[in-house]
């Protein structure tokens, strides 16, 4: 079986390669993709390396956003000065996986493999974030990045993840995950919470507990009301724990028909996603 | 982890921990494994490595069904394939149909009835893995679905699922009066779920046809013969004409390798008159070989108002899954243990092996030991709780000493310091609390950067004492033969011992250096044209094979000097050796052992076999072990309550090793151990849904992380020598294992107040259920 490389430089190099042969797929950091290869679950008839395209790996501010680069790797979005622009998708990428995996694994690798655990997705759904497609013969087109998720408006054959669309929002924001140890691990459920005060909004996304992010839009409405704006932004506990529970209730339903009892699994689940976006709050408030 | 030298960067004040020794060579010093660099440096070659001239890739067809009437098996699509060389199945088996290791209970491939998930039904060697592969899934199987047994509780009026029976082993040990009563009464169900040994490399091997019509198997064995006698009985060869040889073993917790690969591999290799090669996925490394016995505890401890206890009830279920392989024997153990190292005048203790649809159980080490003792540690904390008494007081009343009974009968000859070790771990300091020592970054619960919040998080200190046996037990042979040969200043030994990463080629260096005063020792590779040494498994190679080369080490001592002795009228007991000279003891003679040997090849061979030991009989009772090892360990948890996520701080060790023969490998040997123990207790489980494995790889088999094995820090190595064992040492490596989870469950104990009584700890078993909040306002 012929394999094919190519490693283009640009963008524009890596669409017409992939327009070239149909039939290739584009690789980033693999670290997705080569696992898929390497236990027979795929056979690409052909690559085309990211990897060394230069305007995919850094950021660029375009009107109040940032315009993220796809080839952005975890280890470079944890650091300090990308922290300080969008500190949820910093602490997101700061628990992506081991070292290794966060020097290689990238933002546009996580988006399109779209696992439900992937720690930047709830992040981007919270932020509202739109991803920048490339085409063939020069075509972009911008998509919600929930509409790419869910399927809605996918990504089309011979398209590239380009840049992520991301507001510079210059409030606190958090990302926390519930794992099954103190060593990195796929989240089991993970809450970011993002607070945009320009709107006087807070948005809230949870990630891992279904195919794609929720977004619970009443809990959030509510929540934003509880807010004294105004102050020192600060909310009374109890409300900060009862949007916990309100976000655990609209992400983890219980299963039809409504019983009496919820199993015993959707309960912890739901506990676990309570106590993560009450802390996701309070520490974005405090 | 934090590293062999964690323990001995702060001793805490008055402990004993292995120090660094100058001293290059001989017993007690710090010898350095000789493959360490290249396995760190990843040159060391392991069986997936190997390579031969024009070698066929195999690949095994597995059960997608955990039970299931196998109607129809048609090979023919994969044999139409281009590139595939054979297929076989069960019919091409041209000896035994039947393997196991200790039971021949399980065919080679499932011909007729599927038993558990993963069974081997095929294999096809083909020059390309990936076309090996696709015609594994080319080969065409009818089922018959069959409702899966997978309660150990309903095994006993399931139909039967073998030929054999579903009931593997029934021990109802009695010991003293059933109808005594204490005046206090605790009682306990325990779970304990199925770890994996997930070893870091997945099974591998490499068959070779001989001119001779026989096989050469090159896997990563750890009981090279009995792997050889199975496969031999299945070829239907003479055994002369199967040899195993040993490839690097990456990683062993205990039986290594998958008979049901390397059967199917040498079959290939013998109709196809190709080498062939095979090397397991993750996937099929989960489903493939054994793990530990999930098991179902129910416990009643009587005791006095003083808390002495009084009498111990208990019925243990072990889940062996489709096939016997060594479950009678961890039954055994589990049922002898179950009381634990405690002096107990009344045990009823009744143990049941069952078959299911499950897959298959087998040795994993402290197999049987562990279980109970995350059980019987439990039952203690309770029983403390219910006297209002300090945890660590109630067990020091009851510890077991050399010349108490057991509930076997069996009188403790060995040393069994237990009362010295829990003091030990007791006495020893607590780590700060962070909050009090605010340089130190807190890694909480959850990891960096996750979400654990230190208001929420309560500390938790625990205790467990444990017991294990070393060697085989009920009569099994243990014998182990070893040769060791000098030439030129340089020796080499000859034992089919494997080294798992237990030490053992380094020890039988030690040896060798310590009696013959050469510093150049080789450790040969193993075969089975060797004689046989046994498993690599319940601590027997530094007792058995230790013992079988310093033996022969002995003989080569006294051929050699012996000569000089007669030339100098003096006894040989009157020369020693050290640093390749010999010297009389008065100085008269000194010369070196190069000069000794005149240009000859000393050779001697041993064997080293311990005092025998019987079966259990009907009652559970009999001499049934040849050795006893016992540790206490003191947990330190921070446990985060809201989310019931656990980190384990620090692990305290005292153990009994009856004599330090390699400190800073013992210092890792202990290290694993507890480490294995932590995952055991947080994260190990590989869980089944209706008999389908679930998730078996890596990302949903948790294995703890550098981040997750605690510090371990080792208050104390009781030197007490063991009289009957070789060097009077005692085999480290299992008793860990034993112990930590009891240790961790009952630290998590003292953290949440919660009854903890299933391993591993689930989140919501940690959980504190917090004051209900004011509803919100709003
Ligand atoms: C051990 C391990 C641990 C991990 N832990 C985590 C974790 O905790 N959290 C987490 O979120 N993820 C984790 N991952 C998954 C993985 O690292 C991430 O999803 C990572 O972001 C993938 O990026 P990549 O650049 O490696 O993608 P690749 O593997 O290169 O690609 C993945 C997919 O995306 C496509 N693709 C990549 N870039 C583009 C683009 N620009 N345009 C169009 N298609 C593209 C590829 O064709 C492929 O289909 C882990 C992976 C491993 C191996």
């Amino acid at each position: 079986m012929e394999q094919v490389v190519v490693t283009p430089a640009s963008l524009d190099e890596a669409v017409a390669a992939l327009s070239a042969r149909p039939e290739a797929v584009p690789v980033a950091g693999g670290t997705d993709l080569m696992a898929a290869v390497n236990s027979g679950h795929l056979r690409p008839a052909g690559l085309v390396g990211l990897g060394r395209i230069n305007e995919l790996r850094g950021w660029q501010y375009q009107d109040g956003h940032a315009l993220l680069g796809a080839g952005l790797t975890h280890a470079r979005m944890g650091r300090p000065d990308f922290a300080a622009l969008i500190p949820a998708l910093a602490a997101a990428a700061r628990t992506a996986g081991p070292p290794q995996i966060r020097n290689a694994g990238t933002l546009g690798g996580n988006i399109v493999t779209a696992a439900p655990t992937g720690d930047s997705l709830p992040v981007l759904a919270a932020l509202e974030a739109t991803v920048v497609l490339a085409g063939p013969d020069g075509a972009s087109r911008e998509v919600p990045v929930s509409h790419l998720l869910t399927g809605l408006d996918p990504l089309r054959t011979g398209e590239l993840v380009a840049f992520v669309r991301v507001p510079l929002l210059h409030a606190p924001q958090t990302f926390l995950k519930a794992t099954g140890r103190s060593g990195p691990a796929r989240a089991i459920a993970s809450v970011a919470v993002v607070l945009d005060p320009a709107r006087r909004a807070v948005r809230c996304a949870v990630g891992a507990v279904a195919p794609v992010p929720l977004r619970p839009l009443e809990a959030e409405n509510w929540v934003a009301s509880c807010i004294d704006w105004d102050g020192k932004r600060r909310i009374a506990p109890e409300a900060c724990e009862a949007f916990g529970d309100y976000v655990a209730v609209a992400c983890v339903p219980a299963p039809e028909p409504e019983e009496s009892a919820p199993p015993a699994g959707v309960v912890q689940l739901r506990r676990t996603v309570s106590v993560l976006a009450r802390r996701a709050l309070g520490r974005a408030l405090a | 982890m934090t590293g062999p030298d964690a323990a001995t960067a702060t001793p805490p004040a008055g402990t004993r921990v292995p120090q660094a020794d100058p001293r290059p060579h001989g017993l007690g010093a710090s010898v350095p494994p000789l493959d360490a660099l290249a396995k760190a440096q990843g040159t060391f070659p392991y069986a997936a490595d190997l390579w031969a001239e024009g070698l066929l890739w195999a690949a095994v067809l597995r059960s997608p069904h955990p039970h299931a009437r196998i109607l129809r098996i048609d090979t023919a699509p994969a044999v139409a394939l281009p590139g595939v060389h054979s297929v076989v199945t069960a019919e091409d088996v041209p000896g035994e149909a039947l393997q196991g290791r200790r039971v021949h209970d399980r065919p080679v491939f499932a011909s007729e009835l599927v038993r558990h998930h993963g069974e081997p039904i095929a294999a096809v060697a083909a020059d390309h893995p990936d076309t090996a592969r696709l015609a594994a899934a080319a080969i065409v199987v009818e089922y018959e679905v069959l409702e899966p047994v997978t309660d150990p509780e309903q095994a006993f009026n399931a139909p039967p699922l073998h030929p054999d029976g579903n009931l593997i082993r029934h021990i109802p040990l009695c010991f003293g009066d059933p109808d005594i009563i204490g005046d206090v009464i605790v009682e306990g169900l325990y779970r304990v779920g199925r770890q994996d040994p997930a070893p870091i490399g997945a099974e591998a091997g490499l068959a070779v046809p001989r001119p001779d019509g026989g096989v050469e198997l090159y896997v990563a064995s750890t009981d090279p013969h009995t792997d050889r006698d199975l496969a031999a009985a299945c070829f239907g060869l003479e055994q002369e004409r199967v040899r195993v040889v040993v490839t690097g073993v990456p990683g062993a917790m205990g039986d290594r390798e998958d008979a049901g690969m390397q059967i199917p591999l040498g079959l290939l290799a013998l109709r196809t008159g190709h080498p062939v090669k095979l090397v397991a996925t993750r996937e099929e490394s989960f489903l493939g070989h054994v793990h530990r016995h999930p098991t179902l505890l129910r416990y009643r401890h009587h005791a006095d108002t003083e808390g002495r206890l009084v009498k111990v009830e208990a019925q243990i279920l072990l889940d062996a899954g489709a096939y016997a392989d060594t479950s009678a024997e961890a039954l055994a153990a589990a049922v002898a243990f179950a009381c634990g190292p405690y002096v107990v005048s009344h045990a009823f203790v009744e143990g049941w092996a069952v078959r299911t649809n499950n897959p298959p159980s087998g040795h994993v080490r402290g197999e049987g030991a562990m279980q109970v003792c995350a059980a019987y540690e439990g039952q203690m904390d309770k029983l403390a709780a219910k006297l209002g008494m300090d945890p660590v007081e109630l067990r020091m009343r009851n510890v077991m000493a050399t010349g108490d009974l057991m509930p076997t009968s069996q009188s403790v000859t060995c040393p069994a310091p237990v009362g010295e070790l829990l003091q030990a771990v007791r006495e020893a300091p607590l780590p700060p609390l962070p909050v009090d020592d605010t340089e130190a970054a807190w890694l909480l619960p959850g990891g960096p950067d996750g979400a654990g919040d230190p208001a929420a998080v309560r500390r938790g200190v625990g205790y467990g004492v444990g017991m294990v046996h070393m060697l085989g037990i009920e009569g099994a042979d243990e014998v182990s033969t070893a040769t060791v040969r000098i030439s030129n200043g340089s020796a080499t030994v000859i034992c089919a011992a494997v080294e798992t990463g237990q030490g053992f080629s380094t020890l039988a260096r030690q040896i060798v250096q310590e009696v013959l005063g050469v510093d150049e020792v080789h450790v040969a590779p193993v075969d089975t044209d060797q004689p046989p040494a046994g498993a690599s498994a319940r601590g027997r190679h530094t007792w058995v094979s230790g013992g079988a080369v310093e033996r022969a080490a002995k003989m080569v001592r006294t051929q050699l000097l012996q000569p000089l002795a007669a030339r100098f009228g003096m006894s040989v007991e009157l020369l020693s050796i050290a640093d390749g000279k010999i010297t009389s003891y008065d100085g008269v003679l000194s010369t070196t052992v190069a000069e000794a040997l005149e240009g000859k090849e000393l050779w001697a061979t041993a064997q080293c076999r311990p005092h025998p030991t019987e079966p259990l009989d009907e009652f559970g009772q009999g001499d049934a072990f040849v050795g006893l090892a016992f540790a206490a360990m003191r947990a330190v948890v921070d446990v985060d309550i809201e989310m019931g996520t656990i980190r384990v701080v620090e692990v305290t060790v005292a153990q009994d090793v009856g004599r330090v023969l390699n400190p800073r490998r013992l210092a890792a040997r202990i290290e694993a151990g507890v480490t294995q123990g932590v995952g055991m207790a947080l994260m190990e489980d590989l869980r089944t849904s209706h008999g389908l494995v679930q998730k078996p790889g890596f990302t949903g088999y948790a294995l703890p992380t550098a981040l997750d094995a605690p510090d371990v820090v080792i208050a104390k190595l009781v030197e007490e020598r063991d009289v009957v064992a070789s060097f009077g040492a005692k085999a480290a490596g299992a008793v860990p294992v034993v112990v930590a989870p009891a240790a961790v469950a009952s630290a998590v104990r003292s953290a949440t107040g919660r009854p903890i009584n299933r391993l591993p700890i689930r989140p919501q078993n940690a959980i504190v259920a917090q004051p209900a909040p004011p509803p919100p306002h709003g």
